[in-house]
């Protein structure tokens, strides 16, 4: 006669493993089911404070040297390069530029690839994180320009998570934020609020932060 | 001298015992465990986890008037819980105000409800009338508490969903050249398109 080994004690084991795994699984589709976001009160007020811009696009983030985009954009409207609403290369990271009168100075971020990417924030020396450590909290906030667009089977904007990410080491940092949704029509563009009242750009304070109920 | 008939069936059935075999059992058990197991690992990679966004939004005397702006046009969200205090502390004139205000806020709510299908698609392209009036509303609506001494403040808070910012441009050029908003407080934040929203909490809590 063979001798079998008996079996009934492993299977016992294993069918009480997945009972387990499917009572915690079950709850957790219930706790899901149930789980309530309450959007953040982040609301835009007057400051004192000037800004630092940055464009958020395809996951990365690009600081702008404000200083330099100007004067490189004064550079080509005087040879002529800028006129009639021309879209011209600023020679800064792959953007280019367009002047208007109403709008001031659009810039078209068409070529991402130099730019870093947001998951250097969690890098302790990459540039991305030293530019936004150079933000003095008691005199800049950063605004950034974040492009809402998506690509086909993704849940975010092409900048909606850096723009988190960023926010949220700026917020630990006590830097104050804000931000506007930008696409290819409606590209960022910097200009004068004296000109329209368009051209604000202000921070906002976050209240007692995201909570799921 | 023979065995007798009980003696022999007794003999057969000790000698060919039935045995389960659990190896099959086992064998498929496991194989819809790891299936399991795998579906459940890859969904936890691949699908962001949904959540849902509660149609109600305050914080102590603030509350949101939310604003939803989809690719193809906005879902309005206009705050009702609170307006019926509001009504009680404001003069005579002022109640018949905040009883139409809460009239068409209520039908809003009551036309997105009988919306069938996903709330999401029942956004629609936002009307330059609609939004001057609903910047109409909040600042009168601000102004009778202030007047009252009565701590309740509307603010505009808008959701930015993939591809919606198209809509939030157009309100906000809206914004620009009226009165009506300069005082009025606003809000933005990103959502992302697994972000849906809860009509359930608005009913209840409009009764």
């Amino acid at each position: 006669m063979k001798n079998l080994i008996s079996l009934d004690s492993l299977t016992d084991i294993v069918s009480n493993s997945v009972g387990i795994l499917i009572i915690f699984a079950v709850i957790n589709l219930i706790h899901d089911n149930n789980k309530t976001y309450q959007l953040e009160i982040p609301l835009e007020h007057a400051t004192d404070l000037s800004p630092v811009f940055f464009i958020a696009k395809d996951d990365r983030i690009l600081a702008m040297d404000t200083d330099k985009l100007f004067s490189n954009a004064a550079l080509q409207a005087t040879s002529g390069a800028a006129g009639g609403k021309r879209i011209f290369a600023l020679d800064f990271f792959g953007l280019f530029g367009q002047i208007d009168e109403d709008k001031g100075i659009s810039f078209y971020a068409r070529d991402t690839s130099q730019w870093p990417e947001f998951h250097e924030l969690e890098k302790r020396n990459s540039d991305l994180r030293k530019k936004l450590n150079s933000i003095d909290p008691a005199k800049q906030f950063a605004y950034f320009f974040v492009y809402d667009n998506s690509e086909d089977g993704a849940t975010a904007g092409s900048g909606f998570e850096a723009f988190r990410k960023a926010r949220e080491y700026l917020k630990a940092h006590y830097v104050k934020t804000g931000w506007q949704p930008v696409n290819s029509e409606a590209p960022a563009n910097i200009c004068d609020s004296a000109y329209s009242s368009r051209c604000i750009y202000l921070p906002s304070y976050l209240g007692g932060g995201s909570t799921a109920k | 001298m023979s065995i007798s008939r009980a003696a022999r069936i007794k003999r057969y059935s000790l000698e060919h015992k039935l045995e389960t075999s659990l190896f099959p059992f086992l064998s498929i058990f496991l194989c819809v465990m790891g299936v399991l197991s795998f579906i459940n690992v890859l969904s936890s990679f691949s699908a962001p986890q949904k959540i849902e966004l509660t149609a109600q939004l305050e914080q102590g005397y603030k509350v949101a008037y939310q604003i939803f702006s989809l690719p193809d046009g906005i879902i309005s969200l206009p705050p009702v819980k609170h307006l019926k205090k509001l009504q009680e502390a404001v003069d005579d004139a002022d109640k018949e105000t905040i009883a139409d205000i809460m009239r068409r806020r209520q039908s809003a709510i009551r036309r997105l409800k009988k919306h069938s299908g996903a709330i999401m698609n029942a956004a629609i392209e936002p009307d330059i009338d609609e939004i001057l009036e609903v910047l109409h509303d909040i600042r009168s609506l601000n102004e009778m508490a202030l007047k009252a001494n009565y701590l309740y403040e509307e603010f505009l808070l808008f959701g930015i969903y993939p591809n919606g910012g198209q809509a939030y441009q157009k309100i906000r050029d809206i914004m620009s050249f009226t009165q009506d908003a300069r005082s009025i407080s606003v809000g933005l934040e990103p959502l992302d398109s697994n972000w849906t929203l809860n009509l359930k909490k608005t009913d209840s809590e409009a009764q």
